[in-house]
């Protein structure tokens, strides 16, 4: 029989996890066993991802995810490939211990976290198959099965795998809706039947496991835009675990990165928040500074470097070419700043200088990659902090309420829309 | 039946004499003063927005005094209507405007409306419902005749809170938007699909046929000359049995399909479905560019025109 407080190992945002989070020790007190385990288990496999019914191995397990976390937001951004990367990690392990505990005879365990967020029933399969008041044709019940055999490529299997294919469970869709909002799921890729998807134990795990993913990946987002708010670096450790993992992504996803962005990550505009629109479009003479200085000099030179992989301290630590500065982000400052009114640098040419300054290049108007670090590399403000110094740009469109900081806007927007194709 | 546009004076005396606060459902009545209102007041476009009407008493008074030419309302519910501001949740809402069907029998050009695209346009409303209901398992669902068409209102808290992306995918799975890997099941999206692709089918004619990428002239006219055939295979499922049809191959069957579910999409405008912070016509106020009231259907099949034609229309045809 395994322990209630397993469900954790399930369930990493369950209150029994929030427990052993509540009463885990500082950063850097953590256990070097919990840090190892906070980088290996993105690279885990098989019977890794299993965790021992003992309160060590579930405290560890636990810690090691918030670790994970935690080191990834203090070291990318929402939707960066160090995100996806522990987002694939999570959803592999969550469905392969899943299906080991299935396998072991404990459903009634993963059933119990799955009905935590998803109002889950056992299908009625007797004269009939039914869920609720719809009977579900016995010919799509098979069809059903042979469908998900071919999915998976299988033209036969033995009898212990055969019951993974076939129709068991109903969840009503609408508790789908994170992976629908993340395209994660389709929905006309369900079977609905009366408001329910009747799914087979397999997807079970792949649904339960995406959603876990999903939860995980906003869960990182708001850390990250809490460590934006706060302004301060993080700690050594955070830094050091995040930069592990960082050194773990695939190259060849760095390429396709690399490629997909078009040359070193292009600006693309079509995905900036209102805010930086409107600032772009230039504002009056009281909002002239904060706009340009405070919002598009970040905004543009972090969603244009997007810095991933390091403690973001220093430009040059993440690009190695100067003109990115000059040729590409600074034009479209120095063009906002104009169409200011009136505009920005006619009364206070200086302040060209300032530009810099805020990309952290001390005053000079002409950096080189060397300055890089003479002064501090301001953040985006959050949009708490824009709202009120300036409250007139701020003009939220639908997805802003997913964000608290115009370039996680950028980050998830851009993500979402490479995916989109 | 007569659609023109009404004269200031006819909007003034529909408010004054006919506009009936108990015409207003009670999905919008019970959440009024949470919901943002729009007007366009003479007819240049609904600019006039961010309004709050504490009362249902208070937007009678603005209507009987600016009589204005379109009235509309918010989908969402927000803390302060006033500055669009803390969204709380967004009814689910399908717009069937008849002028813009993608395929009308009547010929009607595109933009125009005559009865039978209304009709047209009842029955699309009519099968988004049932689909809404039965296979997405919804409750709530209310029919509004806009003046032009229809639209679809879904008050089920289920679906209150999702955002556009999953209303997006809503929209795909009502109108048949994806073409599924499985066509034979005898529920969920195949049937769902086949139906809608067996409806557009069925409305589409020669000329039209031949937009389908290498569609020959020849195939074309067999295909309608056999129309009924080509249905009864579609709605079976046996797509593959297409082929039989003298020089359907693969690849133009794929085209057919590819062109019928593009059609598929256009039967509603998915950009409303979702806005979540859409405004539409408010039920119970006057469409001035027809002359119509829009109104609440309670029975769809039994609903008639004439009963959303004002006062001032059935008078002054008399």
């Amino acid at each position: 029989m395994i322990a209630p407080e397993y469900l954790a190992v399930l369930d990493p945002f369950s209150d029994e996890a929030k427990k052993i989070v509540e009463a885990s020790p500082q950063l850097e007190a953590m256990p070097s066993d919990v840090i190892e385990m906070a980088v290996k288990r993105v690279r885990w496999t098989a019977r890794e991802m299993l965790v021992e019914p003992n309160v060590e191995s579930i405290r560890a397990e636990v810690l090691s995810f918030y670790l994970m976390c935690q080191a990834v937001a203090a070291v990318s951004f929402p939707g960066s490939q160090e995100v996806r990367l522990i987002g694939s990690a999570t959803r592999d392990t969550l469905r392969y211990r899943m299906y080991d505990l299935f396998k072991r005879g404990q459903e009634e365990l993963c059933m119990r976290a799955v009905k935590r967020s998803i109002n889950l029933v056992n299908l009625e399969v007797e004269e009939g198959v039914r869920v609720g008041r719809s009977v579900i044709p016995r010919e799509d019940f098979y069809k059903l099965r042979d469908l998900k055999l071919a999915e998976d490529g299988l033209e036969t299997v033995d009898d212990r795998i055969l019951p993974q294919y076939l129709p068991k469970y109903a969840v009503r869709w609408t508790d789908l809706a994170p992976l629908l909002r993340h395209r994660r799921k389709e929905l006309t890729k369900l079977y609905l039947v009366g408001g329910w998807a009747v799914i087979t134990p397999r997807d079970l795990w792949d649904l339960y496991a995406d959603f876990v993913s999903v939860r995980m990946e906003e869960y990182v987002q708001s850390v990250y835009e809490r460590m934006l708010e706060l302004g301060a670096q993080p700690s050594g450790v955070l830094a050091r675990v995040g930069e592990r993992i960082s050194s773990l992504v695939p190259k060849e996803a760095v390429i396709r990165e690399g490629f997909t962005r078009g040359p070193a990550g292009r600006l693309r505009p079509e995905f900036f928040p209102p805010c930086i629109k409107l600032a772009l479009n230039g504002v009056g003479a009281g909002l002239r500074n904060y706009a340009v200085m405070m919002m598009l000099t970040p905004f543009l030179s972090y969603a244009r470097v997007a810095p991933s992989g390091k403690v973001a301290t220093r430009m040059a630590d993440f690009i190695n070419d100067i003109s990115i500065v000059r040729d590409e982000i600074a034009p479209f400052l120095f063009e906002a700043a104009e169409r200011c009114n009136p505009p920005l640098f006619k009364d206070q040419p200086q302040e060209k200088a300032g530009i810099f300054y805020h990309m952290g290049f001390g005053m000079t108007t002409e950096p080189t990659l060397a300055d890089s670090g003479r002064s501090k590399w301001y953040r985006t403000p959050n949009c708490s902090k824009i709202q009120m110094s300036a409250p007139s740009l701020c003009k939220p469109d639908e997805f802003c309420r997913k964000i608290k900081n115009p370039l996680t806007y950028y980050f998830r927007k851009r993500y979402e829309g490479t995916r989109a194709g | 039946m007569m659609m023109r546009e009404a004269t200031l004076e006819e909007r003034k005396r529909f408010y004054l004499e006919e506009w009936n606060q108990h015409d207003i459902p009670d999905f919008i009545l019970h959440t009024l003063s949470l919901r943002e209102f729009g007007f366009d007041l003479d007819g240049s476009g609904p600019s006039n927005r961010y309004n709050q009407f504490l009362t249902v008493e208070q937007l009678g008074d603005f209507l009987r005094s600016r009589a204005p030419y379109s009235v509309y309302a918010s989908v969402a519910l927000y803390e302060r209507p006033s500055a669009r501001e803390g969204w709380l949740k967004s009814e689910l809402a399908l717009d069937i405007d008849a002028k813009d069907l993608p395929i009308k029998s009547c010929g009607c050009p595109p933009g125009s409306v005559c009865e039978r695209c209304i009709e047209e346009a009842r029955t699309v409303a009519q099968q988004f419902a049932e689909v809404l209901a039965g296979d997405l398992g919804l409750r709530n669902i209310s029919f509004v005749y806009s003046g032009r068409g229809f639209h679809v209102r879904v008050n089920d808290e289920s679906v209150m809170t999702l955002e556009g992306n999953e209303r997006a995918q809503i929209v795909d799975y009502v109108t048949g938007n994806v073409i599924p890997s499985d066509f034979t099941m005898a529920l969920g999206y195949s049937k769902v699909f086949r139906d809608r692709v067996a409806r557009t089918f069925s409305s589409l004619g020669e000329e039209k046929l031949l937009e389908v990428k290498g569609m020959r002239r020849s195939l074309a006219r067999k295909l309608m000359q056999e129309k009924a055939r080509a249905i009864e295979m579609i709605r079976k499922g046996r797509l593959d049995e297409l082929s039989s049809f003298e020089s359907l191959g693969p690849k133009t069957l794929r085209n057919l399909l590819e062109f019928l579910t593009r059609m598929n999409s256009e039967f509603t405008d998915g950009k409303v479905t979702i806005d979540t912070k859409r405004i539409l016509r408010l039920p119970s106020s006057l469409h001035s560019g027809v002359s119509m009231k829009c109104m609440v259907v309670r029975d769809l099949d039994r609903f008639r025109l004439e009963e959303a034609v004002p006062k001032f229309l059935r008078e002054g045809v008399r």
